[in-house]
Parts: structure tokens; C-alpha cells; sequence
């Protein structure tokens, strides 16, 4: 009885450690920020009763259709955005060490920014990690700062759901033309008036987008049916991806984008209509040498934002500001560069093109950027009696600019607190007390300004601009900053869970040799190193992210290699069996099944390069039957003829099997059931059959439990009995699995239940007795779980998610009731399936051995097998878990590393789970 | 007892020969036809096997078990027949382990099995015939009684052990041409055989200075 207490206790006390581990290595790990699906309105300002309006102070308040929050300060925004654009692209070479072959290519910007100082700015953006284009662009749009787990996201499509300037353009009317890379189009599907989109996916092509952007771009500088263009180049990431920053294409692909640029600037000034539009030259992000970025280094974040207006302005604006770097340019003039967030692109976009800032926006309208557009030199705000005071421009641009920064903190300290009131982890309540303290400073020195004549318009945009960077500092910490302490508490909780693992195994082990008492150690102990050196094998594994990719491939050869070894033990201790053959043709057919799981991956993931064509080649295959009916009717009747071949052997294996006479009546007319709603549902596509599987799967699960617990099933000897009851437990379940699975199901659940059968029949070649553990199986038992995961296509990315599964049964979306159904076909096959069915592994049928055995001898070998088992799956996510903190700042860590980690940590509390459920059950 | 007579140098000299052979093919392949294991395996591999053939062959032939009741002859034949069987069962070995079965791979398949059972299975073919005992006791070790053995079973064992870790490369994203199947697989073997190749004159040495102590 102790024996039995120990297995439930360690099972609990693990399942414990492991949610603590969990829990807190998500907490530092996975950056979680809730996206709110508010938007700004132009009518919030007067319905809020902003602190920055009275209502003499709006120009036009008596023009109630005024489009923004500001008067807008240019007519139209020429937006080009290369694609990981290097700082040192763009500014002069004499502000670097070295001149390199890669800079003072972009010569027409160097030009404008020499002879234009006024009217033309070249900025060092700093952009925020995780820096891929898809992040970066939602950044620019939202102003926000895109996280991992961006909670509110559908998972399906990337489409924005926050408030972004495309979106507020849209709303006041204003015409949008998009040419370039296609993943405008995928966040904005419906928004452009005009768009051009090309496929971004093709790394090795470096012209097919830049062409096209050029080839639409000039007709359209001439069309005045426009009021924001935006240009997507991409040829300049795409050739430091292949090439490298330091190479002849990259010189190339920087001087044809200047020859492209030379013409836009020399079109804007002749044009007219023109006149009053802005110029952004822009990067998303920058790139290292190699041409990778993803990370949070200098060389990946530091991009460049270039802005010219072709109207001259009033006076010189560098006065005003801190002194900027110079350096000489290439005509030998002096070229200031500035420092920028590229957080604050959207919010300074959306002021100088005037439409309401977007909700969710937490940068600051950058002053320089602001200053560039004649119109914030415009006398806007001031009320009448000031334009008799002869003050200067510089007086009047200032109290423009902290007009808008008023309006830019008031929408800041909205979203500060709408986010506070409706996010799952919110900021620390003491920078959220510090932050209001300072917003309402701000705020009363602003209206105490208005109300007293003289106008200390420096405090006013210090103080606003202090509360805004106080809080970017703010969110920048809860949202993009891994909390490592956390992460290391989780991964060190981890560490010791393995420990008290190792420390109850071993307890378990060394008191059944005790039991057994024969001299079997050594061998014993060989296996366990076998076992444990292919588990380091697949851990060490996961370091590299072509192995995460590959893991079920990994994992075949693996199980692949277990079988080889056992085939070469079966003939030194006598000659092949044939469950060894039928198990290696069996891994033959899990690996086309894995593989073609890896062709489907492939066409969505960018980051795998599978050909299909080449490996999984298998087309001239049917053309040697072309012709024939049953070839085409094949894949339709298969299922059918294997789901009855299935319900057959489990209908006889369970009237062998089990020997209580209702409990074999109940469980076969259950199967018999299933199987032919199953039958029903596949032919005839009515829903209320697989409501029917759900319903007997769950009862049947319930009655087990029940019948269990009042001493139904404790009849007949202990191997038996145990036989008897994972049967049960495995019939309950595997219907509602198939299902699920689809039409591949059967044919997935008769391989494995084959591979359990050859893997149970392989184990001790004659050095064991029957019912001893031998943890080769118990491993094997493992990677075959693995493989049935990706053999069923499945893959750990959240698009590798069956959703058709979820809604077998049902037509409406239900949150609770699909997301169950999408568990058990996600981890049903992998997870559920196999731990239930470990009791087989020590109860072998028809061996003599196993009869009359002491029944503390077999439950100590069943703990001994779940506590192995428990300790393979941890020790793999361990290293998950291990390899994502490592692996943090790489390229594909929220692609790839991420959600690897999320799909292996569910696993691993699935499997604890589940085996503190068959403690419960079993024992 | 002419197997007895063969000492660890002997081993070494009879190893290094195998060896040539490989060089051989190796240089040909490259000075001939131009052609490395890189650019196009499948014919390298051809030439690799063509020469490591009949020195494998004729060698464990000389080397065969049962002096009196077979002839050279014979085991050649054996040998003859033994590369088809044992280019099957190694091809077979790979496709489970997951080498890739398109059209276009099957020359490469075909021809780096070929040399994979010249490796490994060929040898024995020669010196045992089809004796089950024998290969049980090569497979198990039980009793490393014999010189021949350790010749038989390290250099293969160091094969197939090297082309296992061979195939790791392979997954990853470098995309180098070597990744390819049956490139670093071959290389992997190649060097695998060559380690094993040295070291069994190593155990042979052991061994014998082992059976001397004993019968002193």
C-alpha cells in the first residue's frame, strides 16, 4: 500500500514543481501586452472635455466635420520604406570610423540634407526588438509596442485589430495607395485605395519588389488623386539576408534605390501639387553585417528615417533643439543628424498629417519631425489679441508644438488608463502613481500658463515631454525586457524537479531489484544509459533551431535507431522476430507521414526550407495504376475498410481481455457504437454523431472512475486486472480521438496501437523476465508519441493547429467547448493515448512468467515505468526551456523558439496530469 | 591453423590495403573524371565502390573460415553475392532512418549502399558464408576468440557508427552542399571505417598479449 500512496505523491509533488516553473518562466519570459480594440474618435477631444481645449482654443470648433485633433501641417506624406535600412547607409561616412564600401551610396539623400538644412532632416531611429518587418510595421502603425503574446490577437490572420493612423486616415477620408511588400496587404487588407502588393517570401529574389515599386511609383507622382503613398523596398534586406552587407549586390541594390530616389526628389520639386508634401525615406529595421535582425542589438535596431518638405520654412529649426552630430558630406557641406524613437513615428505622422492619434499610442510627437512641416509655424492657437504681440516664429511654433503635445499626453494618459482597467497583467501600481503625479503636474502648468499672460512654453513642453518618456521607459520595461531573474527561478525550479525525480526513480528502483533479487543489475543499468543518452541526444537537439524544425524527423531516426539496435539484439540472442520487421516497416510509414506533415508546415512557414518535390517524391506512384476506379475510390474507402478492421480487433481484444461480464458487455456495445456514429458520420456528414462519440467517450471515462472506485473491476489477478483496466481507459478514449483526426484517424490509430504491439513484444530478449521495467521501451514508447504528434500533422506553431478539428460536431464557435475539442486532437494522439496505455507495457499477455507474480513486484514496476516516463518528458522540456532562454534575443525566437516552448510546457503539465490520473487509477 | 598466424601487423598491413583501395577510387574519381563527392556523389560513389570491391572481396577471401572445405573460389563467390544482399539490407537500414526516396536520389541510395556493404557486410559474406553461428558471435562479442573477428567487426561497426553521426549535419539550415543526402552520410562512414580500421590492430595486439599471459 505504501508502494502505491508513493507513486501518487511523487506524481503530485512533481505536477506542482512544474506549474511553479511554468508559471514563472512565462511570467519573465513570454511579454504578454492586451491589445484594446478602442479607437480614437475626432469628436473625443470636445466629448472628453480634454484639459487642452477650451473652447475658444480649437480653431474650429464652429467647423464641427474637422477631421483630427490638430489642423493638419502638410497636404500629403510620401512615405518609402526600405527594408532594413542600416543608419550608416544614409548618413554621411565621415560621423564612422571607417568609410566602408556600403556607405555614401544614398548620395541624393546626402545632398538634400547638405543644401536643405532647414527643411530636411536625417534622423537615427531607434527601433524596439523584436525587430522583424511584421512587428516593426504594426509598430509604426499602432505606436505600440508588439510583444509576443499580443492577447486580443486572432490567431489565424495577422490583420491589425488596434487603432492605427491607416485605419484613422481611412476614417477622415484620405485616399491611400500601398506598393511593395505584400505584408501591408496582410495587415490591412481593406484599406488601401490602391495597392500593389509583391510576395515578400522569396529571399533569393532581390528585384521583383523593387522594380514594381518603381515601375508604379513615378505614374503616381504625377496623379494628384492621393494623400498618403507608401513605397515597401525590400531588395536591400533580401540581399543582406543572402549576400551580406559587405558585398557588391548590396553596393548595387543602394544605388539603384538612389537613382529611384534622385527621380522622386526631382519630380517633388517640379511638381506643383508637391509643393506642401512630406518626404519620408524610411528603414522598419536595420541589420547586422551578416544581414540578420530579429534581435535587440545596435546594429539591428539603429535604422534611419530621412524626412524633406520641398517648401522652404521660416527659419532654421536646429537652433532650438540639443546639438546634433555632424559630419561633412560628400560635397563637402555640413550634415546634422538627430536621434529619434521610431516609436514616435506614428504619433508625429498623425499630428502633422492632422488626424486623431491613435488609441493605443504611447510616443511622443517628435519635435524635430514636427518643426520640418511649414504648417506648425502657422499661427494656429493663438488667440486674437496675440497676433498684435510682434513675437517671433520660433515663439509661435513653440506654442503650437506644446499645444499638440498637451493633446499627445492627454491620449497617453487615456490609454495609460483604459489599459490599467481592462489588461490581464497591468504596470506596478508605483510607476503608475509616479506617472499621473507627473502627467498632473504637466497638466496644471499648462492651464495655469493659459490663464496668466506671460507663456513659458519651454517648462510646458519639458514637463509633457518628460511625462511621455517617462512612461515609454514604462511600458518599454513590461513589454520588450525579458525578466530574466524570473526566467532563471523558473528554470532552477525545473532543475530540481528532475532532481526529485531522479531521487524517487532511483528509491523505486533500487527497492524492486531489492524485490526481485536476482543479479540482473548491470544490464539493467546499460539499458537505463542507453535510454538516458538518447534523451540528452534529443534535448541537446532543440539548441539549434533546424532540429526544433525537425524534430519529428529527429525523432523517427531516434526510434528508428531503437529499433535497429533491438533487431541486432534479437539476432545475436537468436534470429529476427517478425514484430521487429513489422515495426521497422511501421516507422517507414510514420516517416512519410512526418514528412508529408513537414511539406504542409513548409507552404506556411518561412523559416522552414523543405523542398517536397525532391524528398517525399512519390508521384510516379499512381501513374502506374492510372486508369484503374479503385484508385480514385482508394482514399475514399480505405478509412472505412481500416475503421472496421479496428472496431474488430478491439471488440475481440476487449471480450479476451477483460473478465468481468457487464463491464466487456458496456465497453463493447460502447466501441461497437462509436465506431458506427463514426461510420454515420463520415458518410453522411450529420453532426449529431460525433456529439454522440463525445457523449459515450466521456460516460464511459466517468462510469471507469466510478465502477473503479467501488471495487467492480478489482477482480481477477493483478496483471490481469491492470490489462483489463487500461483497456477500458484506452477504448474510452481512442474513439473521440479518431474522430477528431479526421479521415487519416483510423489509419494513424491502427499503426500505433501495431508499434505499441511490436514495441511491448520486443522488450527483454530473454535477459529480463516479462514483467520487469526495461526503460529502451519505455523510451521508445516515448519518441513513438513524438512521432504520432507530427506523423497526425501536427506542429508546434500555432498555425500547425487543426481548427477544422474543433468544429467536428458543432457549427457554432463556442470559446470553451472548441478549445477542448482542439486540445484532445492536438495532444490526444500524443499525450492522452500513450500514458494511458503504459500499464501494457508491464503486463505482457500469454507469458508464464507474469502469472502468480507478487503484485508489490508489478505495481513497483508500473512506477518505475510512469516516474521514467514523467522523467523523459521533463528532462526535454527542461531543455526547451533551457534553449529558449539561451536562444532569446535569436532571429526566429517568436516564431520559432516561443512557441516550442508554450506547446512543451502544456505538454509537460499534460503528461503530469495525466499521470497523476492513472496513479489514481491504476494503482 | 593459418587464421592464428595472422598478428596485429599483419592486420594493420591487410587494413591499410582496403584503405589504398579507397584512396585509389578516390583519386581516380578525381583526377579522371573530375568529379568529387560534392558535386556528383552518385558517380564518385561508383568508382569508390568499383575499386574498394575486388581488394575487399579478395582479401577476406584469403582470410576465409573454413580453409579445408571451401576454396578461394567459393568465397569469392560468396563475397559476389553477399554486396547485392548487403546493399539491400543497408538500404533498407537508411530509408528507416530516413533517407530520402525520390526518384532522383536512387542512383546515390543504390551506389552509396553498395559501399556501405562492402564495409560491413561483404567481409563477413567472405570469411563466414552463410554459418549463423559465426554471425551471432561476431554481432555479440560473447566471444572475441578470434583475430579475424576484431578485423570484421570494428572497422564495420566503426562504419555504421560513423555514418549515424554522419547523417546529424543534415537537418541544419547551413545550406552547404555536403549537407545532402548521401554526402557527409558517406563521409561519415568513410571516416568511421578508416578510425575503425586503426583501432582494431589495437585490440588485436591486446588480445594477444591477453592470451599469452593466460597461457603463461
Amino acid at each position: 500500500m505504501r508502494m502505491r500512496m508513493r507513486l501518487k505523491a511523487a506524481a503530485a509533488v512533481v505536477l506542482c514543481l512544474h506549474c511553479l516553473g511554468v508559471y514563472l518562466f512565462t511570467r519573465g519570459f513570454l511579454l504578454t501586452r492586451t491589445e484594446l480594440s478602442a479607437f480614437s474618435l475626432p469628436s473625443d477631444l470636445l466629448q472628453a472635455q480634454a484639459p487642452c481645449c477650451s473652447e475658444s482654443d480649437l480653431p474650429s470648433t464652429t467647423d464641427q466635420d474637422l477631421p483630427g485633433w490638430t489642423p493638419p501641417t502638410v497636404d500629403r506624406v510620401l512615405i518609402l520604406i526600405v527594408d532594413a535600412l542600416r543608419f550608416d547607409f544614409v548618413a554621411p561616412s565621415s560621423l564612422f570610423e571607417t568609410k566602408q564600401k556600403w556607405m555614401d551610396r544614398l548620395s541624393s539623400l546626402q545632398h538634400l540634407a547638405s543644401t536643405h538644412p532647414s527643411s530636411s532632416r536625417i534622423f537615427k531611429a531607434i527601433a524596439d526588438p523584436p525587430t522583424t518587418s511584421l512587428q516593426r510595421l504594426k509598430a509604426l502603425t499602432t505606436g505600440g509596442l508588439p510583444t509576443f503574446i499580443d492577447v486580443g490577437n486572432s490567431f489565424a490572420a495577422p490583420a491589425i485589430h488596434e487603432d492605427n493612423w491607416i485605419h484613422q486616415l481611412l476614417h477622415t477620408g484620405r485616399r491611400l495607395v500601398m506598393m511593395g511588400d505584400d505584408t501591408w496587404t496582410q495587415l490591412f487588407p481593406h484599406h488601401f485605395n490602391h495597392s500593389y502588393p509583391y510576395p515578400s517570401f522569396n529571399v533569393k529574389d532581390l528585384h521583383t519588389v523593387d522594380n514594381g515599386v518603381a515601375h508604379h511609383l513615378v505614374p503616381w507622382l504625377h496623379r494628384q488623386d492621393w494623400d498618403v503613398l507608401i513605397g515597401h523596398f525590400l531588395g536591400v534586406d533580401h540581399a543582406g539576408h543572402i549576400f551580406g552587407v559587405d558585398s557588391q549586390p548590396m553596393v548595387q541594390k543602394l544605388e539603384q534605390i538612389n537613382a529611384i530616389l534622385q527621380n522622386v526628389t526631382d519630380i517633388m520639386n517640379s511638381q506643383k501639387h508637391l509643393e506642401n508634401t512630406m518626404l519620408i525615406v524610411m528603414g522598419d529595421h536595420a541589420q547586422t553585417l551578416n544581414g540578420d535582425h530579429g534581435g535587440g542589438t545596435s546594429e539591428e535596431v539603429e535604422t534611419c528615417l530621412f524626412a524633406w518638405m520641398p517648401r522652404s520654412l521660416p527659419s532654421s529649426i536646429s537652433s532650438i533643439f540639443h546639438p546634433s552630430t555632424c559630419g561633412l558630406g560628400l560635397n563637402g557641406k555640413n550634415i546634422c543628424t538627430s536621434t529619434m524613437q521610431q516609436l514616435d513615428f506614428a504619433v508625429s505622422i498623425s499630428a502633422l498629417l492632422g488626424i486623431p492619434f491613435p488609441f493605443g499610442s504611447i510616443g511622443r510627437v517628435n519635435p524635430e519631425l514636427y518643426a520640418l512641416s511649414p504648417g506648425s509655424w502657422d499661427r494656429q492657437w493663438l488667440p486674437a489679441s496675440f497676433y498684435e504681440d510682434p513675437s517671433s516664429d520660433l515663439k509661435t511654433w513653440k506654442n503650437n508644438y506644446a499645444h499638440v503635445l498637451c493633446i499627445n499626453s492627454w491620449q497617453v494618459k487615456r490609454y495609460i488608463d483604459s489599459y490599467s482597467a481592462t489588461s490581464v497583467m497591468g504596470f506596478p501600481s508605483d510607476d503608475l502613481h509616479y506617472i499621473t503625479k507627473l502627467y498632473n503636474e504637466a497638466q496644471s502648468r499648462w492651464s495655469d500658463s493659459k490663464n496668466s499672460s506671460c507663456k513659458p512654453e519651454n517648462d510646458t513642453i519639458d514637463e509633457f515631454s518628460d511625462f511621455l518618456l517617462s512612461f515609454a521607459t514604462l511600458a518599454r520595461s513590461a513589454w520588450t525586457e525579458f525578466d530574466l531573474k524570473l526566467m532563471g527561478v523558473g528554470l532552477g525550479i525545473f532543475i530540481i524537479s528532475i532532481m526529485f525525480h531522479l531521487f524517487v526513480f532511483e528509491r523505486v528502483h533500487s527497492l524492486s531489484n531489492v524485490y526481485d533479487n536476482k543479479t540482473q543489475k548491470s544490464s539493467n543499468h546499460l539499458q537505463i544509459y542507453v535510454a538516458f543518452l538518447l534523451v540528452a541526444v534529443r534535448a541537446v537537439s532543440f539548441l539549434s533551431n533546424s532540429y526544433i524544425l525537425a524534430e519529428g524527423r529527429v525523432a523517427n531516426f531516434l526510434l528508428a535507431t531503437t529499433a535497429i539496435g533491438s533487431i541486432r539484439s534479437s539476432l545475436v540472442y537468436g534470429k529476427i522476430k517478425k514484430h521487429d520487421l513489422v515495426f521497422l516497416i511501421l516507422i517507414i510509414l510514420i516517416r512519410f507521414g512526418i514528412e508529408k506533415g513537414m511539406s504542409k508546415q513548409a507552404a506556411t512557414n518561412p523559416f522552414l526550407n523543405y523542398d517536397s518535390g525532391s524528398d517525399f517524391d512519390l508521384k510516379w506512384l499512381p501513374s502506374l495504376f492510372e486508369g484503374h476506379d479503385f484508385v480514385t475510390l482508394l482514399p475514399e474507402i480505405s478509412p472505412m475498410i481500416i475503421l472496421f478492421l479496428l472496431s474488430f480487433l478491439s471488440c475481440k481484444y476487449i471480450t479476451c481481455t477483460v473478465h468481468s461480464r457487464y463491464i466487456k458487455w458496456v465497453v463493447t456495445v460502447g466501441t461497437m457504437l462509436s465506431y458506427s456514429f463514426i461510420a454515420t458520420f463520415w458518410l453522411s456528414e450529420r453532426s449529431f454523431a460525433p456529439k454522440m462519440v463525445y457523449v459515450i467517450g466521456l460516460s464511459l471515462f466517468v462510469l471507469n472512475f466510478v465502477l473503479r472506485y467501488l471495487g467492480i473491476l478489482e477482480k481477477g489477478e493483478t496483471v490481469q486486472r491492470l490489462r483489463s483496466l487500461a483497456l477500458v481507459m484506452v477504448s474510452a478514449w481512442s474513439p473521440t480521438i479518431l474522430i477528431l483526426l479526421g479521415k487519416q484517424g483510423p489509419f494513424v490509430v491502427l499503426v500505433c496501437s501495431i508499434a505499441g504491439w511490436s514495441i511491448i513484444s520486443s522488450k527483454n530478449k530473454g535477459l529480463l523476465d516479462d514483467c520487469k521495467m526495461d526503460p529502451i521501451s519505455v523510451m521508445q514508447w516515448s519518441l513513438l508519441a513524438i512521432c504520432l504528434f507530427y506523423q497526425t500533422g501536427h506542429w508546434c506553431t500555432f498555425d500547425g493547429l487543426r481548427y477544422g478539428a474543433a468544429f467536428i460536431g458543432f457549427d457554432e464557435f463556442k470559446v470553451v467547448r472548441q478549445a477542448i475539442l482542439l486540445f484532445v486532437d492536438t495532444f490526444g494522439i500524443s499525450h492522452i493515448l500513450p500514458i494511458f496505455s503504459l500499464p501494457f507495457l508491464v503486463t505482457i499477455p500469454n507469458s508464464s512468467s507474469s502469472k502468480g507474480r507478487d503484485k508489490t513486484v508489478i505495481f513497483l514496476n508500473l512506477t518505475q515505468v510512469y516516474l521514467l516516463y514523467g522523467l523523459i518528458t521533463a528532462i526535454t522540456t527542461t531543455f526547451t526551456v533551457l534553449c529558449v532562454a539561451i536562444q532569446r534575443r535569436h532571429l526566429m525566437v517568436w516564431g520559432l523558439f516561443a512557441p516550442k516552448y508554450v506547446f512543451d510546457a502544456i505538454g509537460l503539465l499534460l503528461t503530469d496530469v495525466l499521470i497523476c490520473v492513472s496513479a489514481l487509477y491504476y494503482c | 591453423m593459418r587464421k592464428a598466424e595472422i598478428g596485429a601487423t599483419t592486420a594493420l598491413a591487410l587494413h591499410s590495403l582496403c584503405a589504398a583501395g579507397l584512396a585509389t577510387g578516390y583519386w581516380l574519381s578525381h583526377s579522371l573524371y573530375s568529379s568529387s563527392l560534392i558535386t556528383d556523389p552518385a558517380p564518385t560513389l561508383r568508382i569508390l565502390t568499383v575499386c574498394e570491391a575486388p581488394v575487399v572481396i579478395l582479401l577476406f577471401s584469403w582470410l576465409r573460415r573454413d580453409h579445408d572445405r571451401c576454396s578461394f573460389i567459393k568465397a569469392v563467390a560468396r563475397g559476389l553475392i553477399g554486396l547485392p544482399i548487403g546493399a539491400l539490407i543497408n538500404a533498407f537500414g537508411t530509408i528507416v532512418l530516413g533517407a530520402p526516396v525520390g526518384l532522383k536520389f536512387w542512383p546515390a541510395t543504390i551506389y552509396w549502399s553498395m559501399l556501405m556493404s562492402l564495409f560491413t557486410f561483404v567481409p563477413a559474406a567472405c570469411v563466414f558464408g552463410a554459418s549463423k553461428l559465426d554471425w551471432q558471435q561476431i554481432l555479440s562479442y560473447s566471444k572475441p576468440s578470434n583475430i579475424v573477428d576484431y578485423m570484421l567487426s570494428v572497422p564495420a561497426h566503426g562504419a555504421i557508427i560513423g555514418a549515424w553521426l554522419g547523417a546529424w549535419p543534415m537537418p541544419l539550415d547551413w545550406e552547404r552542399p555536403w549537407q545532402e543526402w548521401p554526402i557527409c552520410v558517406t563521409y561519415g562512414a568513410i571516416a568511421g571505417h578508416l578510425i575503425g580500421m586503426l583501432f582494431s590492430p589495437v585490440l588485436i595486439f591486446l588480445h594477444r598479449r591477453h592470451i599469452r599471459t593466460k597461457t603463461e
